[in-house]
This record gives structure tokens, sequence and C-alpha cells, in this order.
């Protein structure tokens, strides 16, 4: 029988298993400190595409961030801390995004995260970000859900969603051009989310839905679903295609002259799928956040600042990608200024509920970072193609502009579930 | 039936398509048994090159290219359509030049060769003409849309299918009737007897991996008006050049074109019917065929099976 006296050496010995073992295993939360001494740089991880269907936006947006953090180390840093960056090609996969993100955070020691232009892969570096407490700002991705069942405490969302695109043009298409309306949507988080929005307010506005056809993502041609519109003859087609997709489907409805045969909405137009294209490629109406051509103080300043810093770059003028990730940036570097600290709570509490000036947006109304689904409430516009540009680059001509009230998108208000602070590990950068 | 019949029309003009982008790999892959990941490279380079051609870029600002600018867009688009290929096969054998160590070692390498190329390439079309999307201008009379049976369709994608068609008959009559078409034929099939009858076969090797990259570079600025002109245009060509060599069987030249065809029709016809599995049912193709013979539609067969 062996002996059960309990020597020093093994208690001394099992509580030290003990401890490791609930370190590991233990309910407790892990506060991490990266920056211990000011002088360490504040790191952003870039996480956005720079291939697969999102490869132009991608670039795009992170031109956007890095003149943001560039600007702030002109000025001195932030918090008297240099502003340094990473960027991992995300590849417009999900799977890759959430990679990425893990990586950045737990090798790169990135203490923020910055970028996406799918929904998918916004969603799958979100899930990441917020088991580490890590603040990760979704500059450019629009499905709905993104601040409504897949919101995050600590994701922020700066683009305008389907819903508010939707809602600032269906009614006036129905009004114009007839009550049957035929959903085109790629066929991913984004494009249905976007969908669904759609269907309700063209409930809600008396219309019907003829039908909705299923775009796989890397569709290049359009034949077929050019063909079946056509069969069905809709007053209006609702489109929620992206990227690359997107610009084989203008492409093949310019050739086929059908940008006028029927009444197409084009949920939201990213300037880098349209740059440079012949304008017959630009039919229908659509929805965006920005446009070089606003007639608003500071525009042209900003337009200025960015052909300095990019002299070379084909896209002569920025787009609402570049906004975006630029305006995103920003915030998130004044918002650090504010809180005094790089503490991500203090953070998340400094832009939550943020009201930014009409001017400092360079839109016609203040935005607000809703505080209850952490999108960015914003002007909404709606444009169609420029038929007397001013310029070569003067594409868009812009038909209304809408307060952020009259778009918001009331559903993710009540999808939204924000984890709660206490949830959200802690952590300095 | 009648609904299904535009359908089917379409089916057949993106069949003919398809069959174009995947003659040049076919060849390579056939003849050499390289698979060139670098194909959709050359596709895309070789549209970019025509784009440039037609648009005057790379004389711009000069006095020829101001007369070059005055030229009607059919006689520069035409000169497009040969500057671009040749210029791309110049780049293929280049590119063969530089598989050469890779010859008679494991395939990985040169695998592996072919897809940096194919990324060397794409970063400079990047660098060179920018990562924007781009547009290839075709002749007016090309252009626009036709009225068949109260549908509208495409003139361009009729002219193509067209082109499509006289390019796999030129490719056909170049190996079937020409004797360097033999030469190519018998290094598919027995590269060390054609060198002991006195054949250089490294310069076969450099024709057959310029005129591969030709026939990509042809296929690109075919595509490029209804796909559009990007960088990375070349990866939406890859997956299906391959899928359609391994169902036509590898290194069969109308296996190629029949399962080109057969991939059009699916593609396109359940994109009418059922759109979610219209990119999905070339893969479905893909696997009842190869499930049922494994070498492919028209595959030679294997040593093994006798």
């Amino acid at each position: 029988m062996p002996n059960p006296k309990i020597s020093r050496r093994n208690l001394l010995g099992s509580a030290a298993a003990a401890g490791g073992l609930a370190t590991v295993f233990g309910p407790w939360k892990h506060n991490r400190v990266y920056a211990a001494s000011s002088d360490k740089p504040i790191k952003i991880g870039i996480t956005s595409d720079a291939s697969g269907q999102y490869a132009n936006s991608g670039a795009s947006d992170r031109r956007g961030m890095l003149m943001a953090i560039e600007e702030a180390n002109a000025r001195g840093g932030v918090l008297g801390r240099k502003v340094e960056h990473v960027h991992i090609d995300t590849e417009t996969t999900p799977a890759t995004g959430s990679r990425v993100a893990e990586r950045l955070i737990t090798r790169e020691e990135c203490g923020f995260l910055i970028g996406a232009v799918s929904s998918g892969v916004a969603n799958a570096i979100s899930q990441v970000a917020q088991r580490y407490g890590v603040i990760y700002l979704n500059t450019n991705s629009s499905s709905p859900t993104e601040s409504g069942e897949n919101c995050h405490r600590v994701k922020f969302v700066w683009d305008g969603n389907g819903a508010n695109f939707s809602k600032a043009a269906i009614k006036n298409s129905l009004d114009a051009y007839g009550g049957d309306v035929m959903l085109v949507t790629n066929d991913y988080v984004w494009g249905h989310d976007t969908a669904k929005a759609t269907r309700s307010l063209v409930d809600q506005y008396g219309g019907s839905i003829v039908d909705e056809i299923l775009v796989p993502q890397g569709t290049r041609d359009f034949s077929a679903t050019l063909l079946k519109l056509q069969q069905a003859g809709p007053n209006v087609v609702a489109a929620a295609v992206g990227g690359d997709d997107q610009i084989a489907l203008r492409q093949q409805v310019a050739q086929l002259g059908m940008g006028d045969k029927m009444a197409w909405i084009n949920n939201q137009q990213d300037w880098p799928d349209v740059y440079g294209l012949p304008l017959d490629n630009l039919f229908g109406v659509f929805g965006t956040t920005w446009y070089y051509g606003l007639d608003l103080p500071g525009v042209k300043e900003f337009v200025q600042r960015y052909q300095e810093m990019y002299p070379d770059t084909g896209m002569r003028v920025p787009g609402n990608v570049f906004y975006n990730g630029y305006m995103a940036t920003k915030n998130l570097l004044d918002a650090i200024e504010r809180a005094g600290t790089t503490n991500n709570i203090a953070v998340i509490k400094e832009l939550e509920g943020h009201v930014m000036t009409a001017e400092e947006r360079m839109q016609h109304h203040d935005a607000v970072i809703d505080p209850n689904t952490h999108q960015v409430q914003q002007t909404i516009y709606l444009a169609t193609a420029n038929e007397a540009p001013k310029e070569d680059d003067d594409m868009f001509k812009i038909l209304t502009q809408s307060d952020p009230e009259e778009v918001r998108d009331q559903n993710s208000i009540g999808a939204c579930n924000l984890e709660s602070y206490e949830d959200t590990p802690t952590f300095d950068a | 039936m009648i609904q299904l019949i535009p359908h089917i029309i379409n089916g057949l003009t993106l069949g003919l398509l398809f069959a174009l982008i995947a003659l040049g790999f076919t060849l390579i892959v056939g003849v050499m048994e390289v698979i060139n990941l670098a194909h959709g490279a050359m596709f895309a380079l070789g549209a970019y090159f025509a784009m440039t051609t037609i648009g005057g870029g790379w004389f711009a600002g000069t006095e020829f290219g101001t007369w070059w600018l005055s030229l009607p867009i059919g006689v520069r688009y035409a000169v497009g359509v040969v500057v671009g290929p040749l210029l791309a096969a110049c780049a293929g054998m280049v590119l063969e030049l530089c598989l050469r160590p890779t010859y008679g070692k494991a395939p990985l390498y040169g695998l592996l060769l072919t897809f940096g190329a194919g990324l060397v390439i794409e970063e400079l079309i990047r660098h060179y003409w920018g990562t924007g999307e781009q547009s290839l201008t075709v002749p007016q009379s090309i252009n626009g849309a036709f009225f068949m049976a109260g549908l509208i369709f495409s003139k361009y994608k009729f002219f193509a299918a067209a082109f499509a068609i006289v390019a796999i008959f030129g490719v056909w009559a170049f190996l079937e009737k020409t004797p360097y078409g033999a030469i190519i034929k018998a290094g598919a099939h027995d590269s060390e007897m054609v060198r002991a009858l006195g054949y250089d076969l490294a310069k076969l090797r450099l024709l057959i991996f310029g005129f591969g990259a030709a026939l990509a570079a042809l296929a690109g600025i075919a595509m490029a008006p209804i796909w559009g002109l990007r960088p990375h245009l070349g990866i939406d060509v890859i997956i299906p050049a391959f899928l359609i060599i391994v169902i036509g069987g590898v290194g069969s030249f109308w296996g190629a074109v029949i399962a080109a065809v057969l991939v059009g029709l699916a593609v396109g016809i359940t994109g009418a019917y059922a759109p979610a599995w219209s990119m999905l049912s070339m893969y479905l193709l893909l696997i009842a065929i190869v499930g049922f013979r494994s070498r492919g539609l028209m595959g030679r067969k294997s040593a093994l099976e006798n």
C-alpha cells in the first residue's frame, strides 16, 4: 500500500501543476499589455484584400488607411507614439481573413485591425478580433448583417450598408418605373442580406418581387442572367453584385444596350469598380457615400493631398473606398488621442456615439457612430452616370442626398446584440 | 422548350470561347507535359498588349502616335489582334528558356516555376498598366446588340465565338496539315525518337511554348471585352482551362474542344434554371465524366490499362 502521507514536496508540486493547468484552462480573462513604454509604436494590422474579387478595391482601401497614418505621423504620432502598420493579404476569402487576423494579433502584436471590402471576410476577421478584444474597423463591406446579427463590441462599420442604399433608391424607382422588381443577387452574405433588405422595402412600398437570380461569386458570363431578365421583363432590376463580377455584368449589359431597357438599381457602386470604364457601363442608379466632385469644403484639399501622396496611381482622384479607409483610420487615431490611452475599452467608449461634423466628413450631414450597432450613420448619395462631365474623372452625377435618419437601417438595431464590456478582453495596445 | 433555345445558343458560344482558352493550355500539357500555370497570366498579358496597341499607348505623344490614332478602329483592332499574341509568344519563349533546367526533374519544379512566373507577370502588369479596370476597344460594327426571336443578343459574343471557331480550325490545320504540326505531334508521342531523327527538340519546345502563349493571348483578346481587363484576369482562366483538358483527356485536341462546349452548355443552361449552381456545374461535369472514364473523353489509354 502506498504511503498516504502528503509530503511538502508533493504538495508544492501539485500546487505548481494545478497553477499551470489553471493558467491554461482556467476561466480567467487574460489582460494583455503590449506596450508598457510610450516609445513603443502603435501597431495597426491592415486586413485588406490584395487578391481575389476585391483586390482592386482592397488596394484603394489600403491607400486611404496609409494616408491617414502618414498624416498622423507627420503631426508627431498619436499620444507621442509613432503609428506603424503591417499588411497581410486577406485574399477576399473568409478563411484567410481568420488566419490573417489571428497572425496579426498573436504574432505581429497589432493592437488594432483595419480593412475589409467583402462582408464574409469582415465577419471572419471580427470573430477573431472579438476573441482577443482587438478593435476592428470594417471599412468598406456593406452587408446589413455586419452591424446586425454579426455585430461585435470591437467592430465598427464605416460604409453605408445595403439597407441604407436600398432605402435611398427603391421608393423613387418604384414610383417612376413600376412595381415589378427582379433581384440579381451575388450568392454570398452581402448579396443575400442586401436582397433581403430590398425585398422588405419593395413590400413596404407596394411593389412585388418577380424572381431572384442568384449569381455565384466569380461569375464572368452573365448572358444566361441577361436572357432570363429579358424573358421575365421586370420594370426594375435591383442588382446586388459586387467587385469583378459587377464589372463583368456592367460590361455585358452595356454591350447589349440593356442599360436603358429596364430600370437598374445597382445597390452600391464602388469607385474602383468603375473608374476608367466607358460611360455606358455606368447605367442605372446607384448609391455611394462620397464623391470627389461634391461641392463641399475640404473636398478639393483632400483630393490634392491624395494626388500628392499617390502621384503615380492610375486612379487620379480618390473614391468612396479610399474615403472610407481614410476616415475610419483617422477617426480611430483621433479616438485614441481623445481617450489618452490605447486601452481598447477606453477607445471603444470614445468611438461609440461619436459625432463627426459634416465639415469633418466632407458630406452634407453630420454623421454619428451608432452606439447600439457600431455602424456609422451618414449621408447616402444616389447617383447615375454623368452625361456632361467637367473632366475625364467626373463620372458620377449626384441625384439626391439623404439625411442619415431617413435611410437608417432599423432592422440592424433589433438584430445587433453587442457583447458586454466585461465579456470583452481588455488590453493596452 | 422554346425558352430553352436561347440558353443553348448561349451555352454553345460560351463553350467555343472556353475552347479557345483551353487550346494553348492543352497544347503545352500534351506536348511538353508541363502544366503551365502562367497560362492565365499570358492570357491577360496578350489582352493588355493588344489594348495598348489599339489605343496607341506604345507611341503616345509622337507624330506616329497621332497618325496611328487617326486610323479606323477596325484597322488598329486587326493589328492589335496580331501584335498582342506575337508579344505574348515572345514572353512565352522566355518562360520556356527559364524552364529548361527543370526538364527531367520532378514535375513540381516546372509547376512552381510557372506558378511564380504567373505571379511575376501579374505584378508587371500591375506596375506598367496600373491596378484599375481597363477596357479593350472593339470596332463599332461588332459591338452592340441584335434581336433574335424577340431577345437581345450580343454581336460581340457571336463575333468572338466565330473567331474561336476560326482559331480552332486554324490550330487543327496547323497540327494536322503542316510538317511542323507533324513534328509537334511526334514530339508529344515520342520525343526521343524525334531527337534521334535529327530534329532540334529544344527549338521545338521553344516553338510550342511560344505558340501556346500566343493562343492564350488570342483568347485574352477575345474575352477582354466580355470579362473586362484587370491585372488578375488570368486567375479566372486557369481553373476552367485545367478542368476542360482533364474532361477532354490530357493532350487531346478535339477532346478539349468537346469538353469546352459541354462545360459551356452546362454553365449556360444551369445559369438559366439554377443560377446558383452555374459555377458548380462544371465541377459536377468533371466528376461525372472522370468518375466513369478516368482518362477523360478522348484521352489516350494509359500503358497500365493494357
